[in-house]
C-alpha cells in the first residue's frame, strides 16, 4: 500500500544552482542587500528521520507482541496459547515454502526489485545438474550444508578439480555444522521457542566420526594450519575432546602454528579431558603458555574460554581466586570482558551451597548504563543468571531493579536470548518482588507486565496468592481469579487450593461486595469441573475435601445455600474419590444454616457425612439438630442409626 | 424386585449394551458419575436407534478471553506509544466512549463493529503531545533560521520555489514512479522582462501562467529520475527567459489578429470613425491624423471596453463617448425610439 509521507518544499537549493537568480534579483533591488548567512545543511542518511521518529515510541505494555493480532478475541494470553499462535503462524510460512519447493516451475517469475535470493525455490542438485566450482562456492556462501555435500560428490564423480581454498572453506563449513543442515534463519519462532522443547540437555559428544569432514581433512596432501584449526575447532564444538587433543599434539610435533580460536576451543573442553582440579588447571595453563610461546595474541574468546574452564573447577576457593586473576590479567591486555565473562563469574562465585558473594553488585557498578551487543553465544545467559542470583542467592530487590534497568537500556533486550530464558528471568523477578516489595508496588508491576510481556506459571501464581493472603489484601483476588481463568490455571489443584484457602480464611466485613464475588468464584470452580467438561478427555483434576470445604464456606457466606447443598451431596456420594475431609467448622456452619433454613434432608446428609468421616462432633451435631427442629419418629430413628446411639430431644 | 434379574438378562442380551459394559469398567473416575446415575434409575430400552442420542455432540471448548485493552489502560499512559502511526480505528484499543452513525430510533451506534468509524480517517497518531515529541526528535536535524530573512524579503532573495515528493511504502519493488515529478514556481515580477519579452514569454508558456497570482508553474516529469527532471526544469526556465529576450525576424509579421491587446488605431473601428466623420470625403492619410478630444475619449472608451471586458461602467462610458462623437443629444425624443 502506498502512502505519501511528505512533500518537501524548499525555497532554495540555493548554494549551488540558484546563485544566478539571487544575483539577478539583488542587482535589481534598490536597497543594499545585507549578507544572508545560510547555515550549512546537517547531513542525514536516508532513514535518519524515520529512526528519530521511531525513537519517540516506547513499548506499550497493554498491547500484545506485534507478532500477534491485536484483537481481544485473537490475542493469546496463556503460555500455551502464545506458543501455539506463534508456531501456527510459522507453520504457515513453512507450508508456503513447501509448496514453493514442490512446484518450483510455478515460481520462476521475478517480482521484487532488487532481487531477493531467499524467495526463490531451492535448487535441487542431482546427476543432471551442471555443477562446477562456482556452484560449490555459492552453496558454501549460503551455508546450505546438504546441498554443498551433494555438489561436492557430483564434482568428484565428474572428476572436476576443486581448488585448495574452496576445499578449505568447504571443510570449515562441514566442521562448523557437523555435516548437518542448521535450522533456517527465517523460522524465527522456532528458534525463539526451541529451547523450551529441546530442554537443557547435558552436553554430550555429537561429533560424527568418520564423517565427510574428516575425509576431506585427510584428503589434503599438505595439512596446513588452517585445516588443522578447522578440524580441531569442529571436534571441540561437538565435544569430541580426545581426538581433538590428539590432533593438537600432532600439530605440536609438526610445529604448526594454530589460530587463536583453536586454542580457545581447546580450553573450553578441558573439563572433558581431565578430571580433578589440579589436572584441569594445569592443562589450561599449558595451553596458555603454548599460546604465549608461539606469540599468539589472546582475544575476548580466550578470556571467556578460560573463565568457562575455571567455572567447572571443583575447588571453590581457588577457582574464585583464579577467575579474578584471569580478569585482571586480561584487563591489563586491554581486553574488555563481555556479558558472558560476567556470567561465568556469577556461576563461579554464587554457588548454591557456598558462601554468599556480593560480586553481582560490583559487576552492576561496572556495567551500569552500558549498551551491549552479542559477542559470545553465552552472553544471553547473563541476565537470567543475574536475576537468579538476586532472587536466590542475595534476595536483594534494588539490585534486581538495577539488572532490569540494564536490560531495558538501548538495545540490550535482545540479549535475553529466547522465550525460555525470558520466562525464567521474569519468574525470578516476580517471585523476588512478590516477597520483598510492598503489595501495592508489586501489583503495579503485575499489571504492567502481565499478561503481554510475561504470563506467570502456576507456581508463581501460587506465590502471588500467598503474598496477597499474607497482606490480607482480598480486593486483588477477583483480578487474580480472572487472570487464572485466562491463563488456563483452573485445572491446577495446588493453585486453586491456595486461592480457596486464602479466600476462606480471610473474613471480610459484612457489607463487602467481595463476599458475593467470592461466592461466584467458588461456584465457577464447581461448574468448570463438574458441568462444562469433556468426558472423553483425561482430566488431572481430583476433588479434595479441603477444596470442597472451602467452597462450601464461601458459598454459605454469600448466602448461596442451595449450591452448598449440592456440594455436600457430592461429598456424601463420592467419598471414595475425594481425598481428605473438610474442616469440621465448615460442617458446623452448614448445619447451623440448615437449621435456619429448616432443611431437614440436607441436615441429615451433613450429619451422615460427619459420622462417616469420623468426626467426633457428629453426635453433638445430631443433638443440636434434634434440639432445634422438631423431627418425626422415622427421622429420629435414622439419626440414631447414624450416630449409633439413642437420641432424644433435650431441652 | 422379582422382575429385576429378568430385566438385567434381557438387557445384557442386546449386543449394544454388551459392548458398553467393558467401557464402563475400564474408565474409572469420569464414568463413575454416569454409572451411578444409571444404577439409580431404570435405563430406558431403545430398540430403534435415535440419531439424536447416538452422537454426543462435542461441545466446543469455551475459550477464555481477555477483556478489551481499554479496561486496563492507565489514565496517564503514553498515548503516542499506543498509537504511533496512522491506523484504521480499532475499538478495543481506543479508550473513548465514541458513538458515530445514525440510528432511526435510538442512540447512535457504539464504537464496536462500527464501519463508519473505521471508514473515516482518524488522527489519533497526531495528538499535540505526539507532535511535540516528534518536533523535539527532529530538532537535531534543523539549523536556525537566518535572522535577516523574514516574510517580505524571502520572496525577493529566493524567488524560485521547487516542489518534490518522497514516498515511503511497503512493496516488492523499491521504485515509485510518482517520485520523479518536479514542480518549479516563479513569479514573473522577479524576472526583468520588457513588454515584448513578457508577451513572448506568455505566448510560449500558455496555460502554465496564472495571471491572478503572477506565478509561472513548470511541471516536469518526462525524465525517469528526479535529478534529471530538476535540471530540465532549470534549463527550461533559462531557455524561456532568453528566448523571450530575443526578437526573431518573423515576429514583424504580426497581424491584427495576433495582437494580444486591442489597439484602436490599427483596427477597423478607427477607419470607420474617420470615414463616418469625414463623410462624404474619404481619408487617405490615416496615419498622421490628429485626433479631436471626442475622438480621444472614444478611443479610450472602446479600448477599455475591449481590453478590460464588458461591464456596466465600460459600456456606459462607451455609450457616452459614442454620443459625444456623433453629436447625439442626451435624450432622444420619443418619436425616434422604437416602441
Amino acid at each position: 500500500m502506498m502512502s505519501s509521507l511528505r512533500s518537501t518544499t524548499f525555497r532554495s537549493c540555493a548554494q549551488r544552482s540558484f546563485q544566478l537568480y539571487v544575483n539577478l534579483v539583488r542587482q535589481s533591488s534598490t536597497e543594499s542587500a545585507k549578507e544572508i548567512k545560510i547555515p550549512r545543511r546537517i547531513k542525514r542518511g536516508p532513514t535518519d528521520v524515520l529512526k528519530a521518529l521511531a525513537a519517540t515510541v516506547t513499548r506499550d505494555t497493554t498491547a500484545p507482541h506485534y507478532k500477534y493480532q491485536d484483537d481481544p478475541f485473537l490475542t493469546p494470553s496463556s503460555n500455551v496459547g502464545k506458543r501455539t499462535f506463534a508456531m501456527a503462524k510459522e507453520s504457515g510460512k513453512k507450508a508456503a515454502r513447501w509448496v514453493q519447493n514442490q512446484h518450483p516451475e510455478l515460481f520462476q517469475h521475478k517480482v521484487s526489485f532488487p532481487f531477493i535470493e531467499n524467495y526463490t525455490p531451492i535448487t535441487v542438485y542431482d546427476e543432471n545438474s551442471a555443477v562446477d566450482e562456482n556452484t560449490l562456492k555459492r552453496v558454501i556462501y549460503y551455508a546450505q550444508v546438504s546441498d554443498a555435500i551433494k555438489v561436492y560428490e557430483l564434482l568428484e564423480q565428474k572428476g572436476i578439480n576443486v581448488s585448495g581454498s574452496t576445499k578449505q572453506s568447504f571443510l570449515e563449513m562441514l566442521c562448523f555444522f557437523n555435516c548437518e543442515d542448521p535450522l533456517p534463519e527465517e523460522f524465527l519462532e522456532e528458534r525463539w521457542f526451541h529451547l523450551s522443547t529441546k530442554g537443557r540437555e547435558k552436553l554430550r559428544k555429537t561429533w560424527k566420526d568418520n564423517s565427510l569432514a574428516e575425509k576431506i581433512f585427510l584428503s589434503f596432501e599438505q595439512k596446513d594450519s588452517k585445516a588443522y584449526s578447522a578440524i580441531i575447532q569442529g571436534m571441540t564444538r561437538y565435544c569430541q575432546a580426545e581426538r581433538a587433543w590428539k590432533l593438537y599434539e600432532e600439530c605440536l610435533e609438526k610445529n604448526i602454528i594454530l589460530h587463536t580460536e583453536t586454542y580457545n576451543s581447546l580450553i573450553r573442553v578441558v573439563h572433558f579431558l581431565k578430571e580433578g582440579f589440579e589436572h584441569r588447571w594445569k592443562l589450561v595453563q599449558e595451553l596458555l603458555e603454548e599460546m604465549a610461546k608461539k606469540n599468539i595474541h589472546p582475544n575476548v574468546g580466550t578470556l571467556n574460554a578460560v573463565l568457562e574452564a575455571v567455572s567447572t573447577l571443583p575447588n571453590q576457593r581457588q577457582s574464585k581466586e583464579y577467575a579474578l586473576r584471569t580478569l585482571s590479567e586480561f584487563k591489563a591486555l586491554n581486553i574488555q570482558p563481555t556479558l558472558a565473562s560476567y556470567y561465568f563469574l556469577l556461576i563461579t562465585f554464587c554457588k548454591q551451597r557456598g558462601p554468599i558473594s556480593n560480586i553481582l553488585v560490583e559487576i552492576m557498578d561496572t556495567i551500569q548504563g552500558q549498551e551491549f551487543s552479542v559477542q559470545d553465544p553465552k552472553d544471553t545467559y547473563f541476565f537470567v543468571t543475574a536475576m537468579d542470583v538476586c532472587r536466590n542467592h542475595l534476595q536483594d530487590k534494588d539490585l534486581a531493579y538495577r539488572v532490569d534497568e540494564l536490560l531495558h537500556t538501548g538495545n540490550n533486550y535482545i540479549l535475553i536470548g529466547d522465550s525460555y530464558k525470558e520466562s525464567i528471568y521474569y519468574r525470578h523477578f516476580f517471585v523476588l518482588m512478590c516477597t520483598l516489595e510492598s503489595l501495592d508496588v508489586f501489583m503495579d508491576l503485575y499489571r504492567k507486565i502481565v499478561p503481554h510481556i510475561y504470563t506467570p506459571e502456576p507456581a508463581v501464581m501460587e506465590e502471588v496468592i500467598k503474598t496477597i493472603d499474607m497482606n490480607g489484601a482480598m480486593e486483588y483476588v477477583p483480578q487474580i481469579w480472572s487472570d487464572m481463568v485466562v491463563f488456563d490455571h483452573v485445572e491446577r489443584e495446588n493453585v486453586v487450593t491456595t486461592l480457596l484457602d486464602s479466600m476462606a480464611r480471610n473474613k471480610l466485613p459484612e457489607e463487602s461486595e467481595l463476599i458475593s464475588q467470592f461466592g461466584n468464584i467458588a461456584w465457577d470452580i464447581w461448574k468448570r469441573q463438574e458441568e462444562d467438561v469433556e468426558e472423553d478427555r483425561y482430566r488431572q483434576w481430583r476433588w479434595t475435601g479441603q477444596i470442597l470445604g472451602d467452597m462450601m464456606t464461601l458459598l454459605l457466606r454469600a448466602n448461596q445455600f442451595k449450591e452448598s447443598c449440592i456440594i455436600l451431596d457430592k461429598l456424601n456420594r463420592s467419598q471414595q474419590n475425594i481425598v481428605g475431609v473438610p474442616r469440621v467448622e465448615v460442617l458446623q456452619l452448614f448445619l447451623d444454616r440448615c437449621i435456619q433454613e429448616k432443611d431437614v434432608k440436607a441436615a441429615i446428609g451433613c450429619v451422615q457425612y460427619s459420622a462417616d468421616a469420623g468426626f467426633s462432633d457428629a453426635e453433638q451435631m445430631a443433638q443440636k439438630l434434634i434440639n432445634n427442629i422438631s423431627l418425626d419418629e422415622g427421622i429420629l430413628a435414622r439419626l440414631s442409626n447414624i450416630i449409633g446411639k439413642n437420641l432424644s430431644k433435650i431441652d | 424386585m422379582a422382575h429385576f434379574p429378568k430385566y438385567m438378562t434381557t438387557v445384557l442380551c442386546i449386543p449394544r449394551y454388551q459392548k458398553q459394559l467393558p467401557y464402563v469398567m475400564t474408565s474409572v473416575y469420569s464414568q463413575i458419575a454416569r454409572s451411578e446415575k444409571q444404577t439409580e434409575e431404570f435405563r430406558v430400552l431403545e430398540l430403534v436407534k435415535k440419531s439424536a442420542q447416538r452422537s454426543a455432540r462435542r461441545k466446543a471448548k469455551k475459550i477464555e478471553l481477555l477483556p478489551p485493552r481499554t479496561n486496563v489502560m492507565p489514565v496517564d499512559q503514553d498515548w503516542s506509544s499506543v498509537w504511533p502511526g496512522p491506523r484504521s480505528f480499532h475499538p478495543a484499543s481506543v479508550p473513548l466512549p465514541l458513538r458515530q452513525g445514525y440510528n432511526k430510533k435510538g442512540v447512535s451506534p457504539g464504537k464496536f463493529a462500527n464501519a463508519e468509524l473505521m471508514k473515516i480517517p482518524n488522527f489519533l497518531h497526531l495528538t499535540p503531545p505526539a507532535i511535540k515529541k516528534h518536533c523535539e526528535a527532529l530538532k537535531k536535524f534543523c539549523t536556525p533560521w537566518p535572522e535577516e530573512l523574514n516574510d517580505e524579503n524571502c520572496e525577493k532573495h529566493f524567488p524560485v520555489e521547487v516542489i518534490t515528493s518522497d514516498y515511503c511504502f511497503s512493496s516488492p519493488d523499491i521504485r515509485e514512479p510518482m517520485a520523479r515529478i518536479v514542480i518549479l514556481k516563479v513569479k514573473l515580477s522577479a524576472l526583468t522582462l520588457d513588454k515584448h519579452a513578457k508577451d513572448k514569454l506568455l505566448r510560449l508558456v500558455g496555460e502554465r501562467y496564472d495571471p491572478s497570482t503572477d506565478i509561472l508553474t513548470l511541471t516536469t516529469d518526462r525524465c525517469p529520475l528526479k535529478k534529471q527532471n530538476y535540471e530540465y526544469a532549470l534549463y527550461l526556465l533559462t531557455a524561456l527567459y532568453h528566448e523571450s529576450q530575443k526578437t526573431e525576424p518573423w515576429e514583424s509579421e504580426k497581424t491584427v489578429a495576433d495582437m494580444e491587446y486591442y489597439d484602436w488605431e490599427q483596427n477597423v473601428s478607427y477607419k470607420n470613425v474617420l470615414g463616418t466623420l469625414n463623410w462624404p470625403q474619404s481619408v487617405k492619410d490615416t496615419e498622421n491624423f490628429k485626433l479631436t478630444p471626442e475622438m480621444e475619449e472614444y478611443k479610450k472608451a472602446i479600448s477599455d471596453l475591449m481590453n478590460k471586458g464588458e461591464d456596466l461602467y465600460t459600456i456606459s462610458k462607451y455609450k457616452e463617448a459614442t454620443k459625444k462623437l456623433l453629436n447625439l443629444p442626451e435624450f432622444l425624443p420619443l418619436e425616434y425610439t422604437t416602441a
